[in-house]
């Protein structure tokens, strides 16, 4: 039995990390490519035996604003996720709770939508407003995105949760909106983490939303990537140094947020 | 959630620091001094522009020297750049909701002319122009360059660079082969299938195979076939000429070329060329940087650049303008828009843009020595020769141009696959004459 | 007073603001695009839009592209889902045992989902280079024959199912692993004193258990996929000819290279229709296989 158990978890673990391999290949090429000179990028020859420059990161600081840029992208994607949560957790657990369908699939219809069909509307709208190039344009456009998005899950998520624990709490002598509040959200941590990173995610890597509506000012990363393919060149060392730049915050908020599911599981497991 | 308001609160200071900074430098890192007069001479004092670009560097020249001009005038300039298919896109919105940004743009005459004519986005510049004449010595732009921006008689944009094809080959691989530089597109067909040696890496020719993006360059060789797209109103893409041109570009990709060719755009075309894994790239004189620069070239000292070879009806490369400058119809401020566009398609101005390698439209600047250096010696005459015989156009004079590139392209991509090209030519044709009636 | 008040309408309270605020922002959008495939509109500030009640439906139901992008959409949503699914599943399940390195493995797993699209594109156009790339020198290393990839019109779909499934396998595998954290933990106990085996709870417990999720997951990625923009378009932006070409980027073809924005808001009707239909399909599918506690 032992020997048995111990040759299925080599085969898991292997299998794993296979996996991972496989899924992590072209961002490890992207990285060694950030590393390489245009000559050496497009030659398959040079995939390992290489000598690495920094100065594709180099250009991408100095000539490229991308700090600037990178800090509208956090205060956009932030923003908007604040907000999706802020709006979409009450709803959520209203629709999970109360079954109520129609409107789950309205939200969805903002989804559903293809962007195209935004771009000159919202422009019309917002210039009027005077809100092109603000951060409040992009947030709201964002939301419409991110908004769906955590309703579903957490719908999901809600729906999953036995009801005795509110039912106890409501037992006690709470409110609805305080077994919400109380009792529902501080176990909903790996919800809530999941919904938010893929909002941030979303809102991150926004590209069309952004050219339309953000100017000089709140210009966001995926824009910037652009910079690197001009009419008469193509910087690929660059656009790759700047690719594994945009990617690096992302992943350290997930990697944060893993921190914070692996602690809400235990916390919920106490619980439950 | 409580993490994320942290983290946003350890901003902060960030958020600060470089909103503090972040008003120096917008990409004015030249170190140009701005000459200091003052006063009287800043006829446009406050006054704000945008200008939108593309991702070009003639644009980054410009960006370097603009201080110099916001000093002189008074104005601000604020430029924003996108690469070209969103350039187009944002102007495209922005411009029907006849918003007044930008008031001034970076335009491509001979892809979107049209319809931005059409559409009444331009400012027709020809009562500017009079004004001015003399000043801005308007004798000196090719004639060819300013038809390209002239439509129904009216001036709709004023040109700034120009494009001519040219034939890009390895000199090592033809002295290899003791051949000489092919003058006929026959003598071509001979030389690439000598040095057509897959099996040892190289192919003999290598081009732009994605559907769209062809159509340009595919427009040489129907040119020098006797061919074009169009008789005024009428559809010509399936006449003998211009199949024999469709025919042979198709064909060489087919036979000679590297796989996958369907997919490419110039990035992937040159890529193949600069490996060295080809041996003649017909394409834009624009792309020539990316194939002598060591950085990006693995056969930089051997490239050679020359003139595009004769068909039967002589040599007929296209000699465009590729980009221009525009100015919003609806824009608020189209004095100070106009003072920009003088400054800008200046003699001092085109002599530094060409010589950071952008071809202009100024005859003076081109036979100024001063002007070519920036170019290879080689590429300086192959410019000046297809300049002398080129066409003016080297995409269908239609109004939906992008409609029709797809269905001209589309036969092409037929004969890269090896069908029928004359019916596809015929099918093409229908299609393209039915556009230019739904345009009349 | 205000605390009872909110009790009973707290079914409203609590999602009236999130409804207001989508249908606000779709609102005049959707009237916009609608209003408009009834016209005939070239964007131009000079001639108005003219009124040709359904003829853009018409033509669009008898232009073969259309039909052709249809087909590429289905061939290509369908394909890719199907994949991510099984695969999102699967390694959820493997991530989800106890093992070293598992917070580390569960963020690299992020990666590809994390990756702005617009440069993944770019990457993966470089790795399938057919000369220059690196996967066909993979290939031609272990001795099989290279290919033609996204330069092929048979291969360039199935080529961009794996750019999709590469990228988004990941975001089904995190909504199922989350799910996975809300299974309650009597039935594999029942289960293990019957002495069912790993494959038995695994098959009559967990995926039943899990199946509203997985419905979730694959709902949202649906939704998501049948609209694919960034990949298609910053690799191939529908070609060889339009061999990839998807309604989605037909109609962004049609709105932003052909100016007919009267017939790309047709397209984005039926388009919008048709997504609704089969996401409606798939919520009646989830709300009949909820599994009573």
């Amino acid at each position: 039995m032992k020997k048995r158990n111990a040759f299925a978890r080599l085969l898991s673990n292997t299998a794993t990390w296979l996996v991972l391999f496989v899924f992590s290949f072209p961002f490890i090429w992207m990285v060694m490519a950030s590393f390489k000179t245009q000559v050496q990028i497009q030659s398959p020859g040079n995939f390992f035996w290489f000598r690495p420059t920094g100065r594709n990161y180099a250009e991408v600081f100095n000539q490229y604003h991308f700090f600037k840029y990178m800090i509208n992208s956090f205060i956009v994607a932030i923003g908007s996720t604040l907000a999706s949560l802020l709006l979409g957790l009450p709803a959520a657990y209203g629709i999970a709770r109360y079954r109520l369908n129609g409107l789950g699939l309205t939200i969805l219809a903002a989804r559903i939508i293809p962007g195209i069909s935004f771009l000159i509307p919202w422009f019309i709208i917002f210039n009027s407003l005077g809100l092109v190039d603000t951060y409040t344009a992009l947030i709201l456009s964002h939301m419409l995105v991110g908004l769906p998005f955590v309703i579903w899950i957490m719908i999901s998520y809600f729906e999953a949760l036995p009801h005795e624990i509110e039912e106890a709490g409501a037992i006690d002598g709470c409110g609805k909106m305080k077994v919400f509040l109380r009792i529902v959200l501080p176990i909903s941590g790996p919800g809530v983490m999941t919904a938010s990173l893929m909002s941030i995610i979303f809102s991150w890597n926004n590209f069309m939303f952004s050219i339309i509506l953000a100017g000089e000012k709140t210009k966001t990363l995926p824009i910037a990537i652009f910079n690197f393919l001009s009419y008469s060149e193509v910087n690929w060392g660059g656009l790759m140094a700047a690719a594994c730049i945009i990617t690096l915050p992302v992943l350290v908020i997930a990697l944060a947020a893993q921190k914070f599911i692996i602690n809400g599981l235990a916390a919920g497991a106490v619980k439950g | 959630m409580k993490r994320i308001k942290n983290r946003l609160g350890a901003c902060l200071p960030a958020l600060l620091a470089v909103a503090l900074t972040a008003g120096c430098g917008s990409g004015g890192g030249s170190g140009a001094s701005p000459s200091s007069s003052e006063g009287a001479a800043q006829p446009f004092k406050g006054k704000k522009i945008t200008f939108y670009v593309a991702n070009h560097p003639w644009a980054e020249t410009i960006k370097e020297l603009l201080p110099e001009f916001e000093a002189q005038t008074g104005m601000k300039v604020e430029i924003q750049g996108f690469a070209e298919d969103q350039l187009s896109q944002k102007l495209s919105v922005q411009l029907t909701t006849r918003a007044s940004d930008p008031d001034v743009f970076m335009t491509r005459p001979l892809q979107e002319g049209r319809q931005f004519y059409k559409n009444g986005w331009y400012e027709p510049l020809d009562g500017y122009v009079e004004k001015d004449k003399a000043e801005i010595d308007f004798e000196d732009f090719s004639k060819s360059a300013l038809d390209t921006t002239t439509v129904d008689g009216k001036l709709l944009s004023i040109p700034i660079i120009s494009e001519q094809e040219v034939l890009y080959y390895r000199k090592d691989l033809l002295e290899k082969a003791n051949l000489q530089v092919p003058k006929t597109l026959d003598e071509l067909e001979a030389a690439i299938q000598k040095v057509h040696d897959p099996d040892n890496g190289v192919y003999g020719f290598v081009a732009r195979g994605q559907t769209a993006v062809l159509v340009t360059q595919v427009s040489s060789f129907v040119f020098s076939e006797g061919g074009d797209f169009m008789q005024g109103d009428k559809a010509t893409v399936n006449t003998p000429e211009a199949v024999k041109g469709f025919s042979r570009y198709g064909r060489w990709l087919k036979d000679y070329g590297p796989p996958g060719v369907l997919n490419f755009s110039w990035p992937q075309a040159m890529g193949v060329f600069a490996q060295g894994k080809a041996a003649f790239y017909t394409d834009a004189s624009a792309i020539y940087k990316n194939a002598v620069d060591p950085e990006k070239s693995t056969v930089a000292e051997n490239v050679g650049f020359a003139s595009f070879p004769a068909g039967s009806a002589g040599a007929k490369p296209y000699s465009i303008t590729s980009w221009a400058l525009g100015m919003n119809a609806q824009s608020d401020n189209k004095d100070a828009v106009w003072a920009f566009i003088k400054w800008a398609t200046g003699k001092e101005v085109m002599l530094k843009t060409q010589q950071g390698g952008n071809p202009g439209v100024r005859n003076s600047v081109w036979n100024d020595p001063e002007g070519v250096k920036g170019f290879p010696a080689e590429l300086v005459e192959v410019i000046r020769e297809s300049s002398k015989v080129g066409v003016g156009h080297d995409r269908p004079l239609v109004v939906n141009v992008g409609e029709a590139r797809d269905i001209i392209g589309e036969i092409v991509i037929q004969a890269i696959l090896g069908e029928d090209v004359q019916a596809a030519a015929d099918k093409a044709n229908q299609a393209f004459q039915a556009l230019i009636d739904g345009e009349k | 007073m205000l605390a009872s008040w909110m009790e009973k309408r707290f079914k409203w309270i609590v999602t009236l603001p999130a409804l207001l605020f989508v249908l606000v922002m779709m609102a005049f959008p959707i009237a916009y695009t609608l209003r408009l495939s009834f016209f005939e509109w070239s964007m131009s500030a000079a001639s108005p839009p003219k009124w040709v009640g359904l003829d853009n439906y018409i033509a669009l139901f008898k232009d073969g592209r259309f039909w052709h992008a249809l087909g590429a959409t289905a061939y290509f949503s369908f394909g890719a889902l199907a994949a991510e699914t099984v695969l999102g599943v699967a390694i959820a399940l493997l991530l989800h045992r106890e093992f070293r390195g598992r917070g580390l493995a569960k963020t690299i797993f992020l990666l590809p989902m994390v990756a702005t699209p617009v440069a993944m594109g770019l990457v993966w156009v470089l790795i399938y280079e057919p000369t220059n790339g690196i996967f066909n020198a993979l290939l031609q290393a272990i001795g099989l024959k290279p290919l033609h990839w996204l330069g092929s019109i048979g291969q360039v779909i199935p080529s961009l199912m794996v750019i999709d499934i590469w990228q988004w396998t990941p975001m089904i595998c995190l909504i199922v692993m989350a799910g996975l954290t809300t299974l309650p933990q009597e039935p594999y106990e029942s289960a293990d004193v019957d002495g069912a085996s790993r494959l038995q709870k695994l098959w009559y417990i967990t995926l039943p258990l899990l199946r509203p999720t997985i419905l979730t997951a694959v709902m949202l990625r649906l939704i998501d996929v049948i609209k694919t923009f960034d990949i298609i378009y910053a690799t191939t932006q529908g070609g060889p000819g339009t061999a990839s070409e998807t309604l989605n980027i037909y109609g962004y073809v049609l709105a932003f290279q052909y100016f007919k924005l009267g017939l790309a808001s047709s397209l984005l009707v039926v388009f919008f229709l048709l997504v609704m239909g089969l996401t409606l399909a798939l919520i009646v599918v989830r709300r009949n296989t909820e599994v009573s506690s």
